[in-house]
């Protein structure tokens, strides 16, 4: 007889018990990609975002690099799979490096036990918290750029309508996502036309510069009051309201959309419980 | 400046989520009153949302600290549309900042915390103190340079509260360094950009569209000045004390010495402060002192 099933049945139980359990999870998670069509439709939007804080907040919580890293080494399976890998790389380069600063300043400032390196020393206390804080940010990154890619704005702003969010933050954040794009190109505009007057000359001085980009930038804000007045008429004009926003017009949440969440959030609970016994 | 997602400890996310939500929540109310009386005010303060949003998203990594140095915009903000409504289209901005990695989602309420409310409302008193004594583009600018630096000294607090509890003071001092030549740069930038800007928008007219006035009363005012004026008091004061290598040791010792040398040890204070923890218990005196001399003096002035 097996030596894990006479000497240790609990383990024996407990492989069994996981093993099955993930295979129907993976059988229906299959069956409900395969009928949406479209795998970013797997997950309600709202159940998405209520996991991604749950699990990011998680990953706060946790006090080993393990499972922080091995999401993260997920993050990057699923972002080559999807064939996103290029921009998710892009994206999380910034706060990659940033968090590979703390490793060096944490190693070099905090702990009390010296490691030797030849040329400096470090401290070993320091290098495992600052790698811990790195594994954090690698993985909460990770998750925010893969989740997001997959999210429109638009749907984003639903999901916010949905959780009660004051109508008033989701009025600002839509009018604020069509001025970011329109700021930006209306910018570039009046930058290339101080350039084609040379503004922006070798000749020119750094203070010149700077008055020439103030003076883009004052123009662009007083021109872009103008515009947002004209724009908010013509809004007006299309039967456009301040408080148009009802929340009776989203559609509940199905049963299997709370099931796929409260498994979720289980095993997000789970991973916490195995970080913990470590 | 932006904290990313991983750095800040559960707790610390949660405290400056709620000193954030408050923030936020007076700021829409005072939005809501305002779009009633000028519907054209929304469409506008979105506007300086993107401002926001453009100015602070071109970062430059900062070594020592694991954080960034860009310019805030919100002083400036802040000089246009006023502190409070500044404060909610900062946590906008950055939470569409966090889709592109810049910042994060758990890390929103401390980024408004240092940029939308540090940042805003000191570059809005400077520019209020200095209005009515210098040129306006000196004000102004001095407002940006001023809710510059705030916001880096703040954010250099958060990440020292945060990851290295144990010696704040040393690690703050740190991070602070760290920023300098990244920031100091910026700083003086925000302060030209500001100046211009505003001297522009100005000179342009467009100043009369714009309603700088406080929408607060005299009481609030009035209280939260002094509220600033003692906590500027309270940390320069810690800081000269500080320098001086009293090494934070707190006032306790001089307080049951002089103040209260018959005090019980055993008595409800010790023992509430034993159970909540010092910040908390020192929060709960706070709001229980606050609560009571708001109710007495707002109903003694009605008497009056």
């Amino acid at each position: 007889m097996p030596g894990w099933l006479s000497g240790d049945p609990l383990n024996g139980a407990i492989i069994t018990i996981t093993f099955f359990i993930s295979v129907i999870i993976g059988k229906y998670i299959r069956m409900k990609r395969t009928s949406s069509g479209s795998p970013r439709k797997f997950i309600d939007q709202r159940i998405n975002l209520f996991i991604l804080f749950f699990l990011i907040i998680s990953i706060t919580l946790m006090g080993h690099w393990y499972v922080p890293m091995g999401i993260a080494v997920l993050c990057v399976l699923i972002s080559t799979r999807a064939n996103k890998f290029g921009d998710y790389s892009r994206k999380l380069i910034f706060p990659v490096v940033l968090s590979l600063f703390i490793i060096m300043i944490q190693s070099l400032t905090y702990g009390s036990t010296r490691i030797d390196l030849g040329i400096i020393s470090v401290y070993k206390e320091g290098f495992e918290y600052g790698f811990l804080i790195f594994s954090r940010v690698f993985a909460a990154t990770s998750l925010i750029i893969l989740m997001l890619s997959t999210t429109s704005e638009t749907e984003i702003l639903d999901t916010m309508r949905w959780y009660r969010i004051p109508e008033v933050l989701i009025d600002i954040s839509s009018l604020m996502i069509r001025y970011i794009k329109a700021f930006s190109s209306e910018s570039r505009r009046m930058k290339q036309a101080q350039e084609s007057r040379c503004g922006f000359s070798r000749s020119c001085g750094s203070r010149e510069k700077m008055h020439n980009i103030a003076s883009i930038s004052g123009a662009l804000i007083a021109r872009a009051f103008a515009r947002a007045e004209h724009v908010y008429r013509a809004m007006i004009s299309r039967g456009w309201k301040h408080d148009f926003g009802s929340i009776a017009r989203y559609r509940p949440l199905n049963k299997s959309d709370v099931l796929v969440g409260f498994v979720l959030s289980a095993g997000i609970i789970v991973m916490l419980g195995i970080d913990r016994a470590l | 400046m932006h904290i990313s997602d991983g750095i800040l400890k559960p707790e610390w996310v949660f405290f400056w989520f709620a000193i954030t939500v408050i923030f936020v929540g007076l700021g829409i109310r005072m939005i809501n009153k305002r779009i009633k009386e000028d519907p054209v005010y929304l469409p506008r303060i979105s506007l300086l949302g993107a401002v926001v949003f453009v100015i602070s998203v071109w970062h430059i990594p900062v070594p020592v600290t694991g954080s960034s140095s860009h310019p805030v915009g919100t002083p400036m903000a802040s000089i246009i549309i006023g502190p409070f409504a500044t404060v909610v289209i900062t946590a906008i901005a950055l939470f569409f900042q966090s889709f592109v990695a810049h910042g994060g989602l758990t890390t929103i309420g401390a980024n408004t915390f240092s940029m939308g409310i540090v940042g805003a409302f000191g570059g809005y008193f400077t520019y209020r103190l200095l209005k009515k004594v210098s040129p306006l583009w000196f004000s102004a600018g001095m407002a940006g340079l001023v809710g510059s630096i705030l916001t880096y000294i703040t954010t250099a607090l958060q990440l020292a509260l945060s990851l290295n509890p144990d010696n704040v003071i040393y690690y703050w001092k740190l991070y602070s360094m760290g920023f300098i030549p990244t920031q100091l740069p910026l700083a003086f930038a925000e302060f030209a950009f500001t100046a211009y800007v505003i001297r522009y928008i100005y000179e342009t007219g467009s100043m009369d569209k714009i309603n700088t006035s406080c929408p607060l009363d005299r009481f609030t005012k009035t209280a939260l000045m002094l509220m600033f004026s003692i906590i500027s008091i309270i940390a320069i004061g810690a800081y000269i004390g500080y320098l001086d290598g009293a090494n934070m040791a707190g006032t306790d010792g001089t307080v049951e010495a002089q103040a209260a040398p018959l005090a019980s040890h055993e008595g409800i204070g010790i023992r509430l402060m034993a159970l909540l923890g010092e910040p908390l218990g020192f929060a709960m005196v706070g709001i229980t002192g606050g609560l009571f001399t708001g109710y007495f003096l707002s109903d003694l002035r009605r008497r009056n």
